[in-house]
C-alpha cells in the first residue's frame, strides 16, 4: 500500500531519515518502534506531506506521492492524526466532526451519511454531539479524532503516538477503536512508544534506528526477538513488574 | 538563537573589521566638513541607539515596545531643565537624563507584572502619549508647547558638530557593548527564557521581576543619555517632536530589518534605515516627502515581514547554514550509552525536610475554574524520602494540584506546605528557590535556546553575581552536559529545542529539573512517550536521586512503572482522593480499579523475584 524507498528527510539540522527503506501491507496495522529521535514521527510526517522528503520515493499503491502538498496527500486517501492538540476545543464534537470532512463539504449528503456511519461505529459522537471538544477527556477526545480522520473513508490512517498521556482504561479505548479502524477498510500505519501495547495492536512491526530501518517483522515475532527486546522494548520486557494488570 | 547569534557575532564582527568600520566612521568629520553629512550620522546614532535599546527590551525579553522614542524625550528635558536652572552645560548633566529615563523605565517594568503580549504594546504607546502630555501641561516645569530653549554651544565654530557627533558615537559603541555583553551572560539567557515562557522561566529559578526590571533599565539609560545630547544639538526641546511615535516606530522597523534579539541587527537596520529616509525626505515627492516617507517605510516593513520576516542578519546566517549543512547527516536517536546513572550529589538542603516526616502537605485544597470543581478538599501527605505516585484517570485534577503545589495557579481554597512551612502565599520562583521542581506533561522548553541552554538556564539558587557571569560555563555547563548524556541527549546540545520530537523534549525538561537540583521532583507523565529502555533506565535514576534524600512525586499512566517503583500510591478522581497506601493494597482496591484501571482488568501477582 506505502512504500518508501531511500527516503532523506530533516528538518534544517541536516537529515533525520538517513535511506528509509519500508513497506505498509494492505489492510494491516502496522507499528514503528524505536528509540526517541530515531525518526518515527518523522517518517508519518514524509508520508503525509507535511515534510518534504529531501530525497528518495515513496509511494502509495503505486502512485509517487513523494513531494506532494498535503491537501493532495489527503486526497489521495492518506490521513494523519497528530501527536497532540488534534481537536479544536471551542469546537463542539459535531462541528469538529464537519471540519474532518471539510474538503468534500459541499457533498452534503455524503458527510451525514458518513457521520451517521461513523457514529453507529463510535457512538460518542452522538452522545457528546453538542459538548465541546475541550471538556472531553483525554481518551474521549482521541476517539474524536480517530473518527474524525475516517470522515473521508482514508485507506491509509497514520497514528502518532495513540495512547500518550491516556490513562489505561482510555487505552484500551483506543486498542479498540484502532482495531475498529481496520475493520472499516482503513490501513493503519501508527508509531508507538508503548511498545508492547503497539506491537500487541499491530500485525506487522518496524524497529528504526538512527533514521534507519532495523528490521521488520510480524508484530508477534518481533516480540519474541529476545536480543530486540532487550534493546528497545526495556529490561525483560514480557515480564518485569511486581503486578501485573492484564486483561481477564 | 543564542549559538547562531555567536556564530554570526563572529562571522560579522571580526575585530579587524570592527576595529576598521569604528575608525571609518569616526573620520567622517575629519574628511568631509559637510554638515548635511555630520547630521545624517548624527541622526543615525541616534536611531541606532534607541534600536538598541528597544532590542533588549523587546528582542531579549519579548516585551514589544512602541514607544521607545520616550526615552529620547525625557533625557532631553532633563538635561534642558537642569542645565537651563543650574546655569551648566548640557553635557555636564547628560547623565542624570539617563538617570530619569531608568526611573521611569523601572516604573514601566512594573506594569509587565499583569500585562503581557499586546496589552503591553498600548501600554508603552501610553506612556509615550502621557508624558507629552505632561511636558504639555505642566508648564512651570516645561515651558509647556512653548518648549524649552537650551544654551548655544560654546566651543568654535570651526569644530562644527563634532562634540554631538563623537558624543553619540561612544554612547553608540557602549551600547553595543552592553548589548554583547547582556546577550552572552546568564541574564541575557534569562532574559530570552522570559520571552520564550515567562511562567516557565519562573519555575526554574529564573527571578522574572529582577531580570525584567534590570533588562528595562539597560534598555533606557543610554537612550536617556543620547536623549540629553540630542535634545542639546537641536537646541530646542517641545514636547510634539520629543515624544513623537515616527521616532519609535522608527527604530522598531530598524530593529526588525537589522533582525531582533540580535546584537547587530539593530545597528545595522539603522544604518540603512536613516540615511534611506534622508533620501527620500530630499529628493523625492517634493512637497509630499512625508507621505512618499510612509509608503516607503510601510512597503519596507512589508517587504522585510514577508521576505526576511526574522531580519537581514538571522535571514543571512540561516542561508548559510543551510548551505553549509546541505548533505550533512543531523542527529538522530541513538541506542542508550551503556554510561552509568550519574551520580546524584548530596543534597544541598540538608536542613530542611529531614526534620520533619511529611516533606508536602496538601490540605483541603480546592481550584475552582468558573463553575468546575478541578480540586476538590484534596488532602494527602507526601512523606519526606519517599516515592510517591499520583495516578487517576484523565481529567482527575492531577496536573491542576501540580499547579496548585508549584504556584501556578493560586488555590480557591486551603492550604499547601512545604518542609513543614506554609508556601501557599510564596511566589512561583520562590516555590523553586524553597526546592520544588516539576516536569510537564507537554514540556515546556525555550524554542530559541539550545538544548544545553534550556538545560543551564535552570539554576535552583539565586545569586546575584551569576547574573552577569557567562551564560552556559563552569561547573554548570559540566553538570548540564552530564544531565544531558545521561538522558541519550549527548549528540544534541547545540540543536535547538524547538526541532526535538516529543519524547526528546521531555527528556531535556527531565535534565533541566534535575539541574535544580530540588529536593521535591514532580514529575507529569515521565515515562509517556519514552522508549521502554529508557524508562527503566529513568526508574533507576529516580531510585539514586532518591536514596541521596530526595522525595518524588510522579503522575504516571504507565502502572508497571508506578507499581514498581512508588510507594505510597495515591489515587484522584474528581478533584478528590479516593485511595492511598502500598502499591499491592491500591492495584486490588475495587474503587480504584473500578475508577480507573476498568473493570475488565484483574491485578494479577508475579513472582515476587522479578521485584526490585
Amino acid at each position: 500500500m506505502i512504500e518508501l524507498r531511500a527516503v532523506a528527510a530533516g528538518y534544517g539540522g541536516g537529515d533525520v531519515l538517513q535511506g528509509v527503506d519500508l513497506t505498509v501491507a494492505e489492510g494491516s496495522i502496522t507499528c514503528i518502534v524505536g528509540p526517541n529521535g530515531a525518526g518515527k514521527s518523522t517518517v508519518l510526517r514524509a508520508i503525509s506531506g507535511l515534510l518534504r522528503p529531501r530525497q528518495g520515493q515513496i509511494t502509495f499503491a503505486g502512485e509517487p506521492i513523494g513531494g506532494w502538498p498535503p491537501a493532495r496527500i489527503i486526497a489521495a486517501g492518506i490521513v494523519q492524526v497528530p501527536q497532540h492538540g488534534g481537536l479544536f476545543g471551542d469546537l463542539t464534537v459535531r462541528d469538529n466532526m464537519l471540519l474532518g470532512g471539510y474538503v468534500i463539504r459541499r457533498d452534503r449528503a455524503r458527510i451525514r451519511r458518513r457521520i451517521a456511519e461513523l457514529e453507529g461505529a463510535f457512538p460518542i459522537i452522538r452522545e457528546r454531539s453538542g459538548d465541546k471538544a475541550a471538556n472531553l477527556s483525554g481518551g474521549q477526545r482521541r476517539i474524536v479524532e480517530f473518527a474524525r480522520a475516517l470522515m473521508l473513508e482514508p485507506r491509509v490512517v497514520l497514528l502518532d503516538e495513540p495512547t500518550l498521556g491516556l490513562d489505561p482504561r482510555a487505552s484500551q479505548l483506543v486498542f479498540d477503536s484502532t482495531q475498529l479502524m481496520q475493520q472499516l477498510g482503513a490501513t493503519v500505519l501508527m508509531v508507538e512508544q508503548n511498545v508492547r501495547f503497539g506491537l500487541k495492536l499491530a500485525s506487522h512491526g518496524i524497529v528504526m534506528e538512527r533514521g534507519r530501518v532495523l528490521l521488520a517483522d510480524n508484530a508477534d515475532a518481533l516480540l519474541r526477538r529476545s536480543d530486540i527486546s532487550a534493546l528497545f522494548f526495556g529490561s525483560g520486557a514480557a515480564d518485569a513488574a511486581p503486578v501485573e494488570v492484564v486483561r481477564s | 538563537m543564542t549559538a547562531g547569534a555567536r556564530r554570526q557575532a563572529s562571522r560579522f564582527a571580526r575585530p579587524g573589521v570592527l576595529v576598521g568600520g569604528i575608525a571609518l566612521v569616526a573620520a567622517v568629520p575629519l574628511i568631509t566638513d559637510d554638515i548635511y553629512y555630520q547630521n545624517m550620522a548624527i541622526l543615525t546614532f541616534l536611531l541606532a541607539i534607541i534600536a538598541s535599546g528597544w532590542n533588549i527590551m523587546a528582542g531579549y525579553a519579548g516585551y514589544v515596545s512602541l514607544g521607545h522614542s520616550a526615552f529620547i524625550g525625557i533625557g532631553a528635558y532633563t538635561a534642558g531643565i537642569t542645565a537651563q536652572r543650574w546655569g551648566v552645560s548640557p553635557f555636564v548633566v547628560a547623565p542624570l537624563g539617563g538617570v530619569t529615563a531608568a526611573l521611569v523605565a523601572l516604573l514601566l517594568g512594573l506594569v509587565t507584572r499583569r500585562t503581557r503580549g499586546a496589552a503591553f504594546v498600548i501600554v508603552s504607546f501610553a506612556l509615550l502619549q502621557l508624558l507629552g502630555l505632561i511636558a504639555r501641561n505642566w508648564t512651570s516645569m516645561t515651558e509647556g508647547s512653548k518648549g524649552l530653549l537650551l544654551p548655544l554651544p560654546t566651543w568654535s565654530i570651526a569644530y562644527q558638530y563634532w562634540p554631538f557627533y563623537y558624543a553619540l558615537l561612544g554612547l553608540l559603541l557602549l551600547s553595543i557593548v552592553m548589548s554583547a555583553a547582556i546577550k552572552r551572560s546568564k541574564l541575557g539567557l534569562g532574559l530570552v527564557a522570559i520571552r520564550d515562557d515567562e511562567d516557565k522561566a519562573a519555575g526554574i529559578g529564573v527571578t522574572t521581576p529582577l531580570y525584567k526590571s534590570l533588562a528595562f533599565i539597560a534598555s533606557a539609560v543610554l537612550v536617556g543619555i543620547a536623549g540629553a545630547v540630542y535634545g542639546y544639538y537641536v537646541g530646542f526641546v517641545e514636547p510634539g517632536a520629543m515624544f513623537d511615535i515616527v521616532l519609535s516606530v522608527e527604530a522598531v522597523l530598524a530593529a526588525l530589518l537589522g533582525g531582533r534579539g540580535t546584537v547587530w541587527g539593530p545597528v545595522l537596520g539603522a544604518f540603512l534605515l536613516e540615511p534611506l529616509s534622508e533620501v527620500t525626505n530630499s529628493h523625492l515627492g517634493g512637497s509630499n516627502a512625508g507621505a512618499f516617507r510612509i509608503i516607503i517605510f510601510g512597503g519596507l516593513l512589508l517587504v522585510v515581514t514577508l521576505v526576511l520576516p526574522r531580519g537581514i542578519l538571522p535571514g543571512a546566517t540561516d542561508l548559510l547554514d543551510r548551505i553549509r549543512r546541505r548533505d550533512r547527516v543531523g542527529v538522530v536517536g541513538r541506542r542508550l550509552s551503556e554510561a552509568p546513572v550519574p551520580q546524584a550529589p548530596a543534597s544541598r538542603r540538608a536542613d530542611a525536610g529531614a526534620a520533619s516526616e511529611v516533606l508536602l502537605r496538601v490540605s483541603d485544597v480546592s481550584k475552582r475554574f468558573g463553575g468546575v470543581r478541578a480540586l476538590d478538599g484534596c488532602t494527602f501527605d507526601v512523606p519526606a524520602g519517599s516515592i510517591t505516585a499520583l495516578i487517576g484517570p484523565n481529567g482527575s485534577g492531577k496536573t491542576t494540584l501540580f499547579n496548585a503545589i508549584d504556584g501556578g495557579y493560586a488555590v480557591s481554597g486551603g492550604q499547601v506546605e512545604f518542609g513543614g512551612r506554609p508556601i501557599t502565599r510564596l511566589s512561583r520562583t520562590g516555590r523553586t528557590f524553597a526546592g520544588i521542581g516539576r516536569t510537564y506533561q507537554l514540556p515546556r522548553l525555550f524554542g530559541s535556546l539550545t538544548v544545553l541552554e534550556n538545560v543551564a538556564a535552570a539554576s535552583g539558587q539565586f545569586s546575584l553575581r551569576a547574573l552577569a557571569r557567562s551564560a552556559v560555563s563552569g561547573a554548570e555547563a559540566a553538570r548540564a552536559r552530564e544531565l544531558l548524556d545521561f538522558v541519550g541527549l549527548g549528540d544534541y546540545l547545540s540543536a535547538r529545542a524547538g526541532e526535538l520530537s516529543y519524547g526528546q523534549r521531555k527528556l531535556v525538561e527531565l535534565a533541566q529539573v534535575l539541574m535544580l537540583d530540588p529536593e521535591l521532583i514532580m514529575l507529569d507523565e515521565p515515562a509517556a512517550g519514552i522508549n521502554p529502555t529508557l524508562i527503566s533506565r529513568l526508574a533507576e535514576l529516580v531510585r539514586a536521586l532518591n536514596e541521596t534524600g530526595r522525595t518524588f512525586l510522579i503522575v504516571e499512566h504507565d502502572m508497571q512503572f508506578v507499581l514498581s517503583l512508588c510507594d505510597p500510591v495515591i489515587v484522584l478522581s474528581r478533584g478528590t482522593v479516593i485511595a492511598q497506601g502500598h502499591p499491592s493494597e491500591i492495584s486490588r482496591d475495587h474503587e480504584v480499579v473500578e475508577a480507573y484501571l476498568g473493570e475488565d482488568y484483574v491485578p494479577q501477582p508475579v513472582p515476587a523475584a522479578a521485584a526490585t
